[in-house]
């Protein structure tokens, strides 16, 4: 039996709890709160203690999905990825830049967050980029 | 003999299969289970002065495998929790060997050979609004008449944000079945939940296992003084049937069923009343 316990960090919020995931062998069953955590000193709500719950869902996507006609199709990520490409290219031909937006999240880590700012003006070329917490 | 060559031999010997200790990871010291097959993890083997329930993990593991036998450290809240498994056949004596280790550090126990947990420090507005942590049952019955009392709890308890912590991290809360979680009882969807039932729902069942670990006030993110609640339900268990749970392997009051209900309801001054009378 491999019994072992990873420190992480809650993806919920943009706190940033530390958490530890209780692994027996390979999978994640409990979520516990990080004591020795500076943010939240052994400390979590509801949605950090259940944590693991949603990294074992049977609803979580492992793989991207195209609508197509209708209903939704597993795809590559190559396919996935051109397919948007190819969509926000369209619609800044047709409506101009300020066409498109960006919403990005406190459940990324900052660098990420980063990058779909810079995505944001110097690809997409507007300014409408904004938070989810401002929702 | 230190700890990293006895658990080594419990290994060797095969007297357990797994022991569960701490470990430091990235300046954190959490819990990990040491196996034969990983034996050179030991070297790591280390101990802080974070407390996790292990004893609640080892329940975990043995309700998976029931042959599985485990090792653990234990401090004295680990093995009062230990007893009160054992107690409520949680856990199986014969298949659980303990290292007994000190006691955290505290500015009460500077030598860390007793279980007492320092409490925490209470800031301004809630010594003036609620309850300390440091109170004493006693003496703040005495301070304060009931009216206070009860808008002191209603306080404290209306701050509760629901997480389920405490219960979560409660080393002795195993029901498969949890009261907090069901409709009648609890309406959900409400916050702060109903209060004051939502927390003596959880009080109450806590009566003949409560072992005083301190790790619910611990987890709460609310800063409830759950220990002075419990300990003071802990009182009434130790006044009424004389029993005071993690104390040995004595089977608790609350797991017998008896055939006749031996104390009449009444309010809770009246208790007190009585219960004074009678010391």
């Amino acid at each position: 039996m491999n019994y072992t316990f990873v420190p992480s960090v809650c993806s919920y919020c943009g706190t940033g709890c530390g958490v530890l995931f209780e692994v027996i062998d390979d999978k994640i069953t409990t979520t516990l709160p990080l004591k020795s955590h500076p943010v939240n000193q052994g400390k979590l709500c509801i949605k950090g203690w259940n944590l693991h719950e949603y990294i074992n869902s049977f609803m979580r996507l492992k793989a991207p999905l195209i609508k197509e006609e209708g209903t939704f199709q597993k795809a590559t990520w190559e396919e996935a990825i051109t397919h948007a490409a190819n969509a926000f290219t369209r619609i800044k031909k047709e409506h101009g830049p300020d066409a498109l937006g960006v919403l990005v999240s406190a459940k990324v880590t900052n660098e990420e967050n980063y990058l779909a700012q810079k995505f944001t003006r110097a690809v997409l070329g507007t300014n409408n980029v904004d938070h989810c917490a401002r929702l | 003999m230190d700890i990293v060559h006895q658990v080594e031999q419990l290994l060797e010997q095969k007297k357990i299969d797994i022991f569960i200790g701490y470990r430091e990871i990235d300046g954190h010291v959490i819990p990990h289970g040491f196996t034969l097959e990983n034996l050179e993890e030991l070297k790591s083997l280390k101990l802080g002065d974070q407390r996790y329930a292990l004893e609640k993990m080892a329940a975990g593991l043995a309700r998976r495998d029931k042959a599985l036998k485990i090792g653990i450290i234990a401090r004295d809240c680990n093995n009062r929790a230990l007893n009160t498994l054992f107690t409520w056949n949680q856990l199986d004596p014969d298949k659980v060997e303990t290292i007994t280790v000190n006691c955290c550090p505290s500015p009460i126990t500077p030598h860390a050979e007793c279980s007492l947990l320092s409490p925490k420090s209470t800031g301004i507005y809630k010594r003036e609004n609620g309850i300390a942590f440091d109170s004493d049952p006693e003496t703040f019955k005495k301070d304060h008449d009931n009216s206070d009392r009860f808008s002191r709890w209603m306080y404290e308890f209306s701050k509760c944000i629901k997480c389920y912590g405490c219960r979560n991290v409660c080393p002795v809360c195993f029901c498969s079945e949890c009261s907090l979680e069901n409709d009648e009882l609890v309406e959900p969807g409400n916050l702060p939940p109903d209060v004051p039932i939502f927390h003596l729902i959880r009080a109450s069942h806590m009566a003949g296992r409560c072992i005083d670990c301190g790790l619910c006030e611990e987890a709460c993110p609310s800063d409830i003084p759950l220990r002075f609640l419990h300990r003071e339900m802990n009182r009434i268990v130790s006044s009424v049937f004389d029993y005071q749970p993690g104390q040995g392997q004595t089977k608790s009051p609350f797991t017998i069923l008896g055939d006749k209900v031996t104390l009449t309801p009444q309010p809770m001054d009246m208790d007190m009343e009585t219960e004074e009378n009678r010391e």
